[in-house]
């Protein structure tokens, strides 16, 4: 079986897990929207100012919250079922790839819905929206392979839920920054250009860095 | 692997060393003229800025450790590591704290949304992930690979810190001393703040000395408690002697 056949593989079997237990799209995605509700209650109900700070608000409850989705099966699982995994002789690379695109695919879904619900409650322009597809595509890549790496740092250890979050939080912040910016810049006339390739680098990065490291965190 | 070897701390030179260069740093900073116009307050530079070389110093070290242990696998490497990451983050934490009082008074805040300092910050939050993650397991080696796995991905902080200045239109003033056309700054300013940062370095080596002979101690420890964890059921019991136990 072949290297992206062997993800492919992974990445069904983690999807079908998602279907059985509904942790993202019955638990964790209702959870970001309430965040997207209290703020203003912290905050205030000012429309002009939750129309001003509805995108970054978005932004960053993608981030914190997408850490949940990138990390829930691989801090969950115990050192015997990585063992078997291991055994089945499946390329730890693979395994990596295969985790992240699946953590993609609902990462894409959580920002898609979340979006829709900060444009109703926070009444956000869509000026310059064409290149939100494009940035919620390279936010989802590089959160779902910087929390997948994160999580094979850390996986059966102690704590290891707690320190995810705490380990990917600050590494995330290039497509915070990025995510915002390209928007920002946008709508003052500018080219997001700049913003748009920082994070394609940062990603691109996490991606090599976590199939480098793959073999010597199976060795765990 | 090498077994940890436990050996005694009384080393008694690193403390003198530590002390002898933070008086030398102390007695620079004190007798130098003030900056005529911060006055005073330009003596937190002479401790600030060292502290700052040293953190990025620790994280090189720690980065060059963390690789040379995925490559040899000697656990001595994970042990300096260790300890140049945690000199690395006190000293971060200490940039940070003087950075911050001598920002009240010429800034008139606190802190700011400044790209150095947020980006320090994040340095510094990131390290301390580091040290948390080395408190997850027990095992020697899986502790060692995962954290350097993180030792070596985390320096890139270092460049984004120390260039941050350059990219970013910031309040943070740019680099004084490594600058293309020469350092910024009155000689006698100069020669206080070089002697400082030697301090500091020569402080950092000391640190590090002590702090390897105190890990090797805490995984001999470490060793010890999973040995005596693991003993069989029954492992106390012995033969019983019979008489007086001689033939």
């Amino acid at each position: 079986m072949g290297f992206f056949s062997q993800a492919r593989l992974i990445t069904s079997r983690d999807l079908v897990r998602e279907r059985r237990s509904g942790e993202v799209l019955w638990v964790t995605l209702p959870f970001g929207a309430i965040a997207l509700l209290l703020v203003p209650m912290a905050i205030g109900t000012d429309a002009p100012l939750l129309e001003q700070v509805g995108t970054g608000l978005f932004w960053a409850i993608v981030m914190l919250f997408g850490v949940l989705i990138s990390i829930r099966q691989t801090t969950g699982e115990t050192q015997a079922q990585r063992d078997q995994l291991a055994l089945t002789g499946i390329d730890a690379a693979a395994i990596y790839i295969g985790r992240a695109t699946a953590s993609f695919v609902l990462l894409v879904i959580f920002e898609v819905v979340l979006g829709l619900v900060t444009i109703v409650l926070y009444d956000v322009p869509v000026s310059g929206w064409w290149l939100v597809p494009i940035l919620i595509t390279i936010v989802a890549a590089g959160l779902s392979l910087l929390g997948t790496l994160a999580a094979s740092i850390v996986s059966t250890g102690r704590n290891a839920a707690a320190l995810v979050p705490l380990l990917v939080a600050p590494l995330s912040i290039p497509l915070l920054i990025g995510a915002t910016q390209a928007l920002e810049v946008l709508d003052l006339g500018g080219s997001s250009l700049a913003w748009v390739l920082m994070m394609i680098v940062s990603t691109l990065v996490l991606a090599v860095a976590g199939v480098l490291s793959a073999r010597p965190l199976q060795e765990i | 692997m090498t077994d940890p070897t436990p050996t005694s701390t009384s080393t008694t030179w690193p403390w003198i060393v530590m002390a002898v260069a933070g008086l030398v740093t102390f007695v620079a900073s004190m007798t130098v003229s003030p900056d005529a116009v911060q006055g005073q307050l330009s003596r937190i530079m002479y401790v600030h800025v060292p502290s700052a070389w040293l953190a990025y110093l620790a994280f090189i070290v720690t980065m060059a450790a963390s690789a040379m242990y995925l490559w040899k696998r000697d656990l001595k490497w994970d042990r300096r590591a260790a300890a140049s990451a945690e000199i690395g983050v006190v000293f971060t934490g200490m940039a940070l704290g003087l950075g911050m009082i001598w920002a009240k008074p010429t800034w008139g805040v606190w802190w700011t949304w400044d790209a150095r300092l947020t980006l320090t910050s994040i340095m510094f939050f990131i390290y301390l992930g580091y040290l948390a993650l080395r408190r997850t397991t027990d095992d020697l080696d899986v502790r060692a690979r995962r954290a350097a796995i993180l030792g070596v991905l985390a320096v890139v902080q270092v460049p984004l810190v120390h260039f941050s200045v350059e990219w970013w239109r910031t309040l943070h003033q740019p680099a004084t001393l490594l600058r293309p056309e020469g350092p910024e700054m009155a000689t006698s300013m100069l020669v206080t703040l070089l002697i400082a940062v030697m301090a500091f370095t020569v402080m950092y080596v000391a640190m590090m000395f002590k702090r390897i002979e105190l890990g090797r101690l805490e995984d001999a420890v470490l060793i010890a408690e999973q040995a005596s964890d693991g003993a069989v059921a029954g492992a106390a019991v012995t033969t019983p002697t019979i008489g007086r136990g001689t033939a």
